[in-house]
């Protein structure tokens, strides 16, 4: 609900990786001008962190961003490749390590999240591809004695008149010409060889053969494992513990009382995780112990009834406006707590010796395991090599890493190296969640069906301060201390409880079609669940309100959903253009009897999606037959890659739309693993389309943004089948 | 002491007859491409073959193998001599992150092999056992079926040249 100028807002978007601007102040603060961790071969030509020539040809791409699925390696190393004229997939690609100089340009700190990759490296890593490829012409050309104008590239080779050498050739001789300051002119698009080109994935093979090694994988000399036994309900403290059982079982070697619980440690994983599960443990439970969902439930209702709430946009007399409008809507939305759930439960290696210490760790930031394995290991940051690893998915799950600070510790403790893995249900239950919402949208039409208002409102907690309270240790200077830390947390809660709205609670909620008076309420209800980013932050709620209400909108003033759309988004083309696109193909797909078609739209991360859901309901049960999405990311860095990541977002969204639930009893989580927590599986898959509408723009965020229109536009179809407005997720007919 | 065929050889373990399959295969023998997803059997993440059958090996005690043949992907090709499975896995970039994706190959080779020629259902309903966070499930059963009838194709193709 943009482009209106009676309203006035007031939050800090601190949207994907929230916090990202405080805790950069800090840390690079701390940074000296330190080499890049890149260790040349003898001869090679290293003009920058990211790139290596090799004598014997290798050329070596050191990727600053995580591989946790959604094609960053491939992406990166076809924007560089482009430039530095080498196929992506004659690229040795190597994950960075950990330095400043392979920060996120868009946080400015290495942490890969908030679909920010490829937006973030386009240009920057486009002009490192493009003065590479200029210093080994320089190079060539003294050497074959020929003007860099008589000489070409082609895939790693520099060709003129009978003339093909690789890249390599040249190497020694590169290494010793000065770098220039500016950048040489970039290729138009016309000529990209692999920007926009559908290729396969770098990985493929190494993941199809099992031979791609995850965090899980790693295995060094003496390795023991640790199961960590926790308290069921989050916050609790250890009373009382028997170790003697666990300590005469076999194989375990150590028992150990750290922050989040009690470490078993033994020769094999199957060894510690049977004792662990043995243990006898007493806790003492926190106020959180007698909480259940319910209660929170309730406490948002009050909330939103009698709370006016922090100003997020303020419109100056929204009730005078309601009144003036013909038809007004009200609806109010419920989202549960979710898990991440990636198919890898979190674990990290890590061994100390002396001064020294190493930890490996598929991570969303490999900086924050070095400073995390610093800090609580008391050593130098420069002292831990921090290895990054394939990422057996991470959805925003990866950016927290407790585990490394447990396997720190147990390390310490025990003096052995420690590879320590989360259980399933660890992951299921005492990970960090998605948060609870309540939402409550009043929206007036005036008598020609415009939209004259729209009021919104959510209370939940906020993922800000547990993302400060979780990233600042491992990103700030271990100089820096846990109760300067803990101030900074207690400040953050502070402020976005009773001061200024955490962008990332209500992102989503209103700014997309226009109204002529907007104003948008935040409540903060937090019971001490610990929060974090779940793919597509807030929008992965606000949208289900949002384009249900819309939907609601225009079926209430007898307006078609998607004319209702384009006439709201006229000061808005990118989604305007999406929605009609998608609106032309949704009349083409003629359902068969008995299927319905719901519609919805939603801008996140800079990239606007529509989706189109073909909707069955038997009895109670919905089933998804078909989807269509239709986006506007920018130019497509490889187009089938974006394609599979508008696939899986629908997937992970309909897991969360159709059977995604954590249900807190007693301060504990019911949900315990795949049984009991569904994850949406091959059988009940629909089939999706995609389209891209062709764009020359630059390069927007793909990960994340075909995850919010898909809830609304099943609950939207659910309506056209069966009459009924479903306001809860997950959707539910009984 | 168990005594069993790991990918064509004779191994023996020590290790606890409880102990799941899995967990052998991957600390004893150092094997890592199965992978652990819930250890329940619900995921379908650590699936081997045991004597062709497709088995989830994080409930399959190592005693249930004593004298079997075990088979897991490091067994099924390698990205020198990969599995047909296993090139239209990368050719047609069906995976993401990967991690589930051993696992679903070997059910999928376990598939193939009892039905050589699957309707788009039977695939669904023979794959519906494993779970893919990313939700490549659109392109594992488009890869699938492609495998299938390129070995109808080819055994075709043989029929008519001899």
């Amino acid at each position: 609900m943009s482009g209106v100028n009676l309203s006035r807002r007031k939050f800090l978007t601190t949207t994907g990786l929230a916090g990202g601007g405080l805790v950069v102040g800090v840390s690079l603060a701390g940074c000296g001008a330190s080499r890049p961790p890149v260790t040349p071969e003898a001869g090679s030509f290293v003009p920058n962190a990211f790139l290596e020539v090799t004598p014997d040809n290798v050329v070596r791409f050191f990727c600053p961003r995580d591989e946790m699925g959604q094609g960053v390696t491939t992406g990166l190393a076809t924007i560089i490749g482009e430039e530095l004229d080498v196929a992506p997939w004659n690229m040795d690609i190597v994950f960075a390590g950990p330095h400043e100089e392979y920060a996120n340009p868009i946080f400015g700190v290495q942490i890969t999240g908030g679909s920010t990759s490829v937006r973030g490296h386009y240009l920057p890593l486009r002009e490192l591809g493009a003065q590479c490829r200029d210093l080994l012409l320089q190079a060539a050309s003294r050497e074959l004695g020929l003007p860099v104008g008589a000489l070409a590239t082609d895939d790693g080779h520099v060709v003129a008149d009978g003339i093909r050498r690789p890249y390599g050739d040249f190497a020694t001789a590169a290494a010793a010409l000065e770098i220039p300051e500016a950048a040489p002119p970039l290729k138009p698009a016309s000529a990209f060889k692999y920007i926009g080109k559908d290729f396969p994935r770098v990985d493929g093979m190494a993941k199809a053969t099992g031979t791609a090694t995850y965090g899980i994988d790693i295995d060094i000399p003496d390795m023991h494992h640790a199961v960590v036994k926790r308290c069921p309900v989050v916050g609790g403290t250890l009373r009382d513990l028997d170790k003697a059982a666990a300590l005469s079982a076999p194989g375990v070697t150590d028992v150990v009382e750290i922050a989040s619980g009690v470490a078993v440690v033994a020769k094999e994983f199957w060894q510690a995780r049977k004792a662990a599960d043995a243990l006898e443990v007493d806790w003492d439970l926190p106020e959180l112990g007698g909480l259940s969902t319910a209660d929170i439930k309730a406490d948002y209702r009050a909330a939103m009834e009698n709370e006016e709430g922090l100003v997020a946009e303020e419109a100056e007399d929204i009730e005078a406006a309601m009144a003036d409008a013909e038809t007004v809507v009200e609806g109010q939305y419920w989202a549960p707590y979710l898990a991440h759930a990636p198919m890898e439960p979190m674990n990290a290696v890590v061994r100390i010796e002396g001064d020294e210490a190493d930890v490996w760790s598929g991570t969303q930031g490999i900086g924050a395991a070095q400073g995390l394995v610093a800090r609580y290991a008391n050593l130098d940051k420069d002292k831990v090599r921090a290895h990054n690893t394939w990422l057996g998915g991470a959805f925003g799950r990866r950016g927290t890493l407790t585990h490394v600070v447990e396997a720190t510790q147990v390390a310490a403790a025990t003096g052995k190296p420690i590879h320590l893995l989360w259980t399933r249900e660890d992951d299921i239950r005492h990970g960090l969640f998605r948060p609870a919402s309540l939402m409550r949208i009043k929206a007036g039409l005036d008598g020609e069906g415009n939209m004259l208002t729209w009021q919104a409102k959510r209370v939940g907690g906020n993922i800000t301060p547990d993302t400060i309270a979780n990233a600042m240790p491992g990103l700030l200077p271990t100089a820096i201390g846990d109760s300067v830390i803990g101030l900074a947390v207690g400040l953050a809660d502070h402020a976005f409880g009773g001061w200024v709205v955490d962008g990332s609670s209500v992102e989503g909620l209103f700014e997309d079609y226009e109204a002529r008076h907007v104003d948008v309420r935040h409540v903060t209800r937090d019971h001490g669940l610990p929060l974090t980013f779940w793919r597509s932050v807030g929008h992965s709620y606000t949208a289900f309100a949002k384009e249900s209400m819309i939907d609601e909108l225009a079926a209430k003033s007898g307006q078609d959903p998607v004319a209702f759309r384009l006439r709201h988004t006229q000061n808005n083309p990118r989604l305007n253009r999406v929605i009609r696109v998608a609106g032309e193909r949704m009349a083409a797909m003629h359902p068969a009897p008995g299927r319905h078609l719901g519609f919805a739209a939603h801008h996140s991360f800079s990239t606007d999606v529509a989706e189109v859901a073909e909707v069955s309901v038997e009895g109670n049960e919905i089933r998804v037959h078909r989807v269509l999405c239709v986006l506007d990311c920018g130019i497509a860095i490889n187009p089938d890659i974006v394609k599979a990541q508008m696939e899986g977002s629908v997937m992970y969204g309909l897991t969360a739309a159709l059977h995604g639930n954590l249900e807190l009893v007693d301060g504990a989580i019911r949900e315990s693993n795949f049984h009991d927590y569904p994850i949406l599986r091959m059988d009940e898959a629909p089939s999706v389309e995609v389209v891209l509408i062709d764009s020359d723009g630059e390069p927007t965020g793909v990960g994340e943004p075909g995850l919010p229109p898909i809830a609304p536009a099943v609950a939207n179809a659910v309506f056209a089948a069966t009459g009924r407005r479903l306001r809860s997720l997950p959707l539910r007919l009984s | 002491m168990i005594e069993f065929t790991l990918n064509g050889e004779r191994v023996r373990t020590d290790a606890a007859p409880d102990t799941p399959l899995l967990w052998v295969v991957r600390d004893s023998f150092k094997l890592k491409g199965s992978k652990y997803g819930c250890g329940m059997g619900q995921c379908g993440a650590c699936t081997m073959h045991v004597d062709g059958e497709a088995v989830r090996s994080c409930i399959t005690p190592l005693a249930a193998v004593q004298g079997e043949s075990v088979t897991t992907i490091e067994g099924l090709g390698t990205p020198a001599s990969p599995h047909p499975l296993q090139t239209a896995w990368h050719e047609q970039s069906v995976l993401q992150c990967g991690y589930c994706q051993p696992g679903q190959i070997m059910s999928a080779a376990a598939l193939l092999a009892h039905n050589p020629n699957p309707s788009e259902e039977e695939v669904e309903q023979g794959m519906a056992g494993n779970i893919c966070r990313c939700g490549c499930y659109p392109r594992i059963k488009k890869a699938i079926l492609a495998v299938a009838s390129d070995a109808a194709g080819s055994e075709l193709a043989e029929e008519v040249t001899t």
